[in-house]
């Protein structure tokens, strides 16, 4: 099956080639869903957070969790993913297509509910904020707001971040 | 096995200390984060980190790995992580970094939405072979009541 990609508008193309100065606060976006497989819940366990109710879907039965659920970094290490692939998708314009990327830091991060294998996260991506702040003589600050639902449309995972994004010399 | 009502506030523990090679890197940033200063050398050195370095997230994830292994060996009944209010990525991690924290206990809080355990806010540090700090947290920890709840 050939693979969907979004439509592109003129707009679009260039949401990760935009400078600082060009980036709207109030912007949303969906980077899309996953679906977490035992397999890689298990894998991932395995290497990052070796208990028994990430790695071992019998004796997790006989945990207050009952049954295997993915590690809270797992659930942010897939919203990267989502991100990356999403933002590579738009990122025209630029000779190397990238003028944000390194992360600052994070607040709030919250894990509201389990996430188990079967299970499809949809993440989004909304800009908060820009604080008025220039980082190394070249950097701003894009402060969004992060969630991820699961299939029965609860919240499942939300938090703050702040991503440096190049602020346009013109403008400094 | 010691449970929420035996913690500490006040108590800290040091981590062991987890290596990370090129080859880790990579492969932590070709399924997760597959951007090129997490994925190629030359793209690294162009970039703002100075240098082909690890995903932040991966080092969040060894973050958390450092912390079950000293949790076990202490015993401590860990039920997972309830969030994370505040963390700070401080300094790249390089390939052949040695990284290891620091935890200290900061306060013990009952759980609002967990019967089975309690709350445990850590202060974490983690820091490479050179003793600077590479991030820097507050977690959040469930600790499991035990039998007497």
């Amino acid at each position: 099956m050939e693979k969907q990609e979004p439509q592109l508008s003129t707009q679009n193309r260039y949401i990760r080639s935009r400078w600082f100065d060009d980036i709207p606060v109030g912007e949303f976006h969906v980077f899309g869903s996953h679906t977490f497989s035992e397999k890689e819940i298990i894998e991932f366990g395995k290497k990052y957070a070796p208990e028994i109710y990430h790695t071992d879907p019998e004796a997790a039965f006989n945990t207050p969790h009952r049954g295997i659920v993915a590690s809270g970094f797992h659930v942010a290490a897939i919203w990267m993913k989502l991100m990356v692939s999403y933002m590579e998708r738009f990122a025209d314009g630029v000779q190397d297509g990238r003028r944000n990327g390194a992360g600052v830091g994070v607040e709030d991060m919250i894990w509201f509910h389990p996430v188990r294998p079967g299970h499809t996260l949809t993440y989004t991506y909304e800009i908060i904020d820009k604080p008025d702040k220039v980082v190394r003589g070249r950097w701003g600050i894009i402060r969004s707001r992060n969630e991820a639902f699961n299939q029965y449309h609860e919240r499942v995972f939300s938090f703050e971040i702040d991503i440096l994004a190049e602020r346009n010399p013109k403008l400094l | 096995m010691r449970y929420w009502h035996d913690c500490i506030a006040g108590e800290t523990f040091n981590t062991d200390q987890i290596t990370l090679s090129e080859r880790d890197i990579l492969e932590f940033a070709r399924e997760f984060d597959p951007q090129p200063y997490h994925l190629d050398r030359e793209a690294g050195d162009k970039s703002i980190f100075g240098g082909l370095c690890a995903s932040g997230w991966q080092v969040c994830a060894l973050m958390m790995r450092l912390l079950i292994d000293t949790f076990k060996s202490n015993d401590i009944a860990l039920m997972g992580v309830q969030g994370v209010p505040s963390m700070r990525w401080k300094i790249p991690v390089f390939a052949g970094d040695s990284l290891s924290g620091d935890i200290d206990v900061a306060t013990l809080e009952a759980s609002s939405d967990r019967n089975d355990s309690g709350l445990m806010t850590c202060d974490v540090k983690v820091k490479n072979q050179k003793n600077e700090y590479v991030i820097a947290l507050q977690a959040s920890l469930y600790i499991a009541h035990g039998e007497q709840a």
